[in-house]
């Protein structure tokens, strides 16, 4: 009996207390990514830059007057897992999705959100894109509730390729390998896109399988064959590591124009071979060094490493969604998606590397390039080796922006 | 233990009382286990009715799966069947391209067989990403579930009954399928195929014809999936998907009829609650694994069937006796292993190396209590549970040894 | 060489450009070979125990990653050539071990058993060096000293350390022929293959036999990965990587011929190598036969470049290998 009533008080309090608080119920982020699997590795790097965006936002007052809440899921690494798990997140209250390690899982959360919106008109969710750089998902797949924050194919090779001809290090006959799948096939296509504006000769493209090549002696070969000064490539993890191995052991004389140069583990793993080679990412330490440094250390501070590879453009992103929720109201259940969606498409935030901003005809982030070089001279090195990354150019934001895709035909609300 | 009408008709109850009892997170797992239980029958009635390891059967699924995917989309979208029967669509494909890679594979035996599975599911893989007009780029092909016969499909409470029709259909139809004369034929290719052919049978045929039946059913539960997705990619034809499915079956046991469906059932829903608890749930699915294979061969349904197979009232009641001062003998073993797994884990990862370079070598968190990695009691609490555990284990098992032998 | 018109070309031009040629060709049979030696180092312990105890080990390649990692974590206490002497005797342990507790126990369950044990083991290990080492690549290079270029032909130079990894896997194909069909031990093991009852009968200790197998062919791949592992690349996902690949070639080569296996390994090495190099597509061939145009229309599988199929080929060569000679291409059991 004791017990009885005991719990019935609690329960009339419970009730009490969420009458009172009904109005700033705490907004939830779904973050689906993957967490377990060959491909973890950056899905927790993912994790720790919202996770450090989060409590950023949330030691500045969260939002609506209660901290944000981010719910983890893994998505196993594959769509289907995704899809599961996005599902879950909404059930679980999520008004946000924020995803970023792989543009096949991408493409499936960023239909399931285009669905689910067109199911629950007036209960829409909105997905965070922070790293999935498939050109389509802001071309034929863009729809109004998807922003891309970080980079695609497109400002990559175009960035890139400016900064290296900048540095005097873009020959005149350019070499495009990458692997054989939609980003591959865009950064092939860019390359060759900008050939007659920069002055180079592509002089062959090259397609190969995506992680199943061992030995890229042949390859390296075919390239040498080619008289090429200058390779493009948009490969990352093993792929770009057994490449430049591959072309430092043939003394293949060119230098390497890259997307993913930065990974944890790759300048470790090819160590001198790297140096001279070319990189363009969100952001570079050096570049406005106070500000830059003041971040580098509080993040250390927060995760226990420097930010580095996808982190601080996933940070950026975090900051730009972070303006946008101090526009809008929160409501009873948390937040008005088509309301935030608005405001992230005016939103602007001043980061080290300069104004990062949404563009409202795809929601491709607007955001500043560093081309940087592999250098002994770097005062952060990587991997605890004597290299890093040393700035060549930083491109504005206005500058790295590359044209809206005519496939994009967004449908806008109302 | 023979499965009753009544328990089967409890489990079916249970099962279509399901959207009621759990919550909407649950029913999308549920919704998985019922396809990953499908796949599992399909697989089972291959490999353990007829013999055949397959380490191809993600390409039939695979198949399956696109194929409704482009069935949902065609007409502009309205549609090639209305939405409950596109299974139908997979179940065609997955025929037809069984048929096929049946007439190559079951040419040959046991390990051979494997292989040719194993390859024409890896060459598959490899040109999936080629063929974009088939299988989509790397987004995949997406669709959207029109509404038919006065549903709307659009909530997941429908789409589980979808499922869920589809799978006791089938389950019941893979049932009906194993008292045909050819079910039994399945067994004597399995059993003793040199004999069967003495006899007069075509075995190559019949083998086929199984491997067909097998990657019809694989075929239902991928066009299952994309209808549940409402999309398909090609990493479906990852051969991590083919293993998968060997893993769930023989984990259920590939010998018993429900076997296979068990363990993919449990399988997925292991994977759906650990792998958002702990960043190594593969490890224990890796253990769980090897555990299952050393230890009970059978699987989990094909122990407990042989354990239960002639029960005396008695014998029961002793039976679940033993099995609990079994599993709580395991389960204090299974601890301690936890615990230590999780505390390395900890230990090792990067935020804590990190820390230790910094601070020294910090207290860690885990099952609510503080332990420093320096001193003894995480280790001796791990291992000594572990010991204990696995010390209970061998007792018990010979002290029923001994019971039985004086008993005999 | 460029995508422009070459101008007409001169007589030294083009005894140049055939010299050229004929050194790409050179290159890409080494290549070929090297990759084929490699594959043969890792694939000599999977045939050796397929052949004897009818297993095919899942966990085989992730001996190979076991290696790599061992002889990275050896390297600064001990140097690189006392690391790579020692880990593979590390996985030779550890494969014993695996033997005696495991395979043995499930054995009497049949090979579909200790199939899938040694599969769940592979996923636990994989585990274990994630856990232990972190998820993405570690630093385990070719040694300072060994790093230089052998020598150079029409500009590309070509590392010493490949001739290396080439020669170990020869040594090793050596050693172990010679290990086989000249020694008492290698007659036993050989018969043991064949006839297991009948030596124990003769009163040879079989299990014991069989334990010193696995280890040997563990020690093998561990040998592999640590000479490998310094020259591409230490990952936790290199088991995955190479594994089926191994596979292919046992398969090709014929379960439990060491022979087949060192042939398999050249012919997919070298059918690998010069794939890449090569232009070819479908439609090339349907031009022959005037269909170019139409197969150029049509797109898709037909204009891939073999270039960029140059790793299904393998499977390929499985199937054909599987479909018309089943035993392999020296392979004497079915």
């Amino acid at each position: 009996m004791a017990f009885r009533s005991y719990a019935r008080g609690t329960a009339a309090l419970a009730l009490v207390m969420a009458a009172g608080t009904a109005q700033a119920e705490a907004l939830k982020i779904g973050l689906v990514e993957t967490l377990s699997g060959p491909q973890a590795s950056t899905g927790l790097l993912y994790r720790d830059a919202v996770l450090y965006g989060i409590s950023k936002i949330n030691e500045a007052g969260g939002f609506g007057g209660a901290p944000i809440e981010v719910l983890e899921y893994d998505n196993q690494g594959g769509p289907v897992g995704a899809a599961d798990r996005v599902r879950a997140a909404i059930a679980d209250g999520a008004d946000i999705i924020i995803q970023g390690s792989s543009s096949a899982v991408a493409g499936q959360i960023t239909e399931d959100v285009r669905k689910n919106n067109l199911r629950n008109a007036g209960d829409e969710v909105l997905y965070i894109n922070l790293g999935a750089e498939a050109m389509e998902l802001t071309g034929s797949k863009c729809h109004f509730y998807h922003f891309r924050m970080s980079p695609n194919a497109a400002i990559r090779v175009n960035t890139v390729l400016d900064g290296m001809k900048e540095a005097g290090a873009l020959g005149t006959n350019v070499y495009a390998i990458n692997q054989n799948y939609s980003w591959g096939i865009d950064v092939q296509d860019n390359t060759v896109a900008a050939a007659s504006a920069l002055g180079f000769e592509v002089v062959e493209e090259t397609l190969h399988e995506v992680n199943k090549i061992q030995d890229f002696a042949p390859y390296v070969a075919r390239i040498q064959q080619s008289g090429a000064d200058t390779v493009i490539t948009g490969n990352w993890s093993n792929d770009l590591l057994l490449l430049m191995k591959a072309a430092s052991g043939a003394g293949l004389d060119a230098r390497f124009g890259t997307a993913f140069l930065d990974q944890p583990g790759n300048i470790g793993n090819a160590g001198a071979v790297a140096e001279g080679h070319f990189v363009s990412t969100p952001f570079n330490a050096e570049v406005n060094a106070e500000a830059s440094s003041a971040f580098m250390e509080d993040y250390k501070s927060k995760t226990g490493h420097y930010p580095s590879y996808v982190e601080p453009a996933a940070v950026f992103g975090i900051q730009l969604l972070g303006e946008a929720l101090a526009q809008v109201e929160p409501t009873e259940d948390g937040v008005d998606a088509t309301a935030l969606a608005l405001a992230l498409e005016q939103a602007t935030v001043e980061t080290p590397m300069g104004v990062v901003s949404m563009r409202a005809g795809d929601h491709q982030a607007s955001l500043p390039m560093v081309v940087q070089e592999v250098t002994r001279d770097a005062v952060y090195k990587a991997d605890g080796t004597e290299f890093g990354f040393s700035p060549v150019k930083v491109i504005s934001a206005q500058d790295a922006e590359q044209p809206l895709q005519d496939s994009c035909e967004m449908k806008r609300p109302g | 233990m023979k499965l009753g009408p009544i328990s089967l008709a409890v489990v079916v109850c249970l099962l279509l009382a399901m959207p009621w009892l759990v919550s909407g997170s649950f029913l999308n797992a549920a919704i998985q286990m019922l396809i990953a239980a499908l796949f599992a029958m399909a697989f089972g009635l291959l490999c353990g009715r007829a013999g055949m390891l397959s380490f191809g059967h993600a390409a039939y699924f695979g198949v399956g799966a696109f194929a409704a995917v482009h069935a949902m989309n065609a007409f502009g979208g309205e549609g090639l069947l209305p939405t409950p029967l596109l299974p139908l669509v997979g179940a065609g494909t997955g025929l037809v391209s069984g048929l096929v890679a049946g007439y190559f594979s079951t040419k040959r035996t046991g390990v051979y067989f494997a292989m040719i599975t194993l390859a024409l599911a890896e060459l598959l893989h490899a040109l999936a990403p080629h063929m974009k007009a088939m299988f989509g780029g790397e987004a995949g092909v997406s669709s959207f579930r029109m509404p038919a016969w006065g549903f709307s499909f659009g909530s997941i409470t429908e789409v589980y009954f979808l499922t869920l029709a589809w799978t006791l259909l089938s389950i019941a139809a893979l049932y009906l399928f194993s008292k045909t004369p050819l079910g039994s034929l399945a067994l004597g290719l399995r059993e003793n195929a040199h004999r069967l052919r003495f006899l007069g049978y075509n075995t190559h045929a019949l083998g086929t014809l199984i491997f067909a039946v097998s990657a019809m059913f694989a075929g239902i539960a991928g066009a299952l999936q994309s209808l549940n997705i409402e999309a398909a990619n090609y990493v479906v034809l990852e051969s991590h998907i083919s293993t998968a499915v060997v893993l769930n079956s023989f984990i259920g046991g590939v010998r018993v009829f429900l076997g296979p469906a068990i363990g993919g059932a449990v399988m997925t829903f292991f994977g759906h609650v650990t792998s958002d608890l702990t960043r190594v749930w593969l490890l224990y699915q890796g253990i769980i694994f090897v555990l299952v294979m050393m230890f009970m061969p059978r699987g989990i349904v094909g122990e407990i069937v042989d354990r239960f197979s002639a029960p005396t009232r008695a014998g029961i009641l002793r039976l679940l006796g033993d099995i609990c001062l079994r599993l709580g003998a395991v389960a204090v073993a299974a601890i301690g292993a936890i615990f230590l797994i999780e505390f390395l884990q900890r230990l090792l990862s990067n935020e804590y190396r990190a820390n230790v370079a910094a601070a020294g070598w910090p207290d860690i968190t885990l099952f609510s209590m503080d332990w420093s990695p320096l001193s003894i009691q995480p280790w001796g609490f791990g291992l000594g549970l572990m010991a204990v555990g696995i010390a209970l284990v061998v007792t018990i098992n010979r002290r029923l040894a001994a019971r039985k032998e004086a008993e005999a | 060489m460029g995508g422009a018109q070459a101008p007409a070309m001169s007589p030294p031009a083009i005894k140049k450009g055939m010299g050229l040629v004929l050194d790409q060709i050179i290159f890409a049979l080494l290549n070929g070979t090297i990759y084929g030696l490699l594959l043969f180092m890792v694939s000599a312990g999977l045939t050796l125990i397929f052949g004897m105890m009818g297993v095919l080990n899942f966990a085989h390649a992730s001996f190979y990653m076991l290696g790599a990692y061992f002889a990275y974590t050896l390297e600064p206490l001990t140097g690189f050539w006392i690391a790579i002497i020692l880990s593979p005797l590390l996985v030779a342990g550890i494969g014993i071990l695996v033997e005696r507790y495991i395979l043995r126990h499930v054995h009497a369950h049949g090979h579909a058993h200790e199939l899938l044990v040694t599969f769940g083991l592979s996923v636990v290990i994989a585990e274990i060096i994630k856990m232990a080492y972190g998820k993405f690549a570690i630093d385990y290079r070719v040694p300072v000293e060994l790093n230089f270029a052998a020598f150079s032909l029409s500009g590309i130079d070509y590392p010493f350390y490949r001739l290396f990894m080439g020669g170990i896997a020869l040594a090793m194909f050596i050693a172990i022929y010679l290990l086989l069909t000249r020694t008492r031990v290698g007659i036993v093991v050989r018969s043991a293959i064949y006839r297991p009852q009948m030596v124990e009968a003769l009163g040879h200790n079989v299990p014991l036999v069989f334990m010193g197998v696995f280890g040997f062919g563990a020690a093998l791949a561990g040998l592999a990965g640590a000479v490998a592992g310094a020259f591409y690349t230490t990952n936790p996902n290199m088991a995955l990587e190479l594994g089926v690949m191994v596979f292919v070639v046992v398969v090709v080569g014929g379960l439990g011929s060491m022979g087949g296996a060192m042939a398999a390994s050249l012919l997919i090495g070298i059918t690998n190598s010069l794939a890449v190099g090569s232009n070819f597509m479908l439609a090339d061939a349907l031009a022959l036969v005037g269909l170019g145009a139409w197969a150029q229309d049509i797109g898709g599988l037909l204009t891939t470049r073999l270039s960029s199929l140059a790793a299904t080929i393998p499977f390929f060569i499985m199937l054909l290998v599987l479909v018309v000679r089943p035993s392999g291409l020296m392979g004497e059991k079915e």
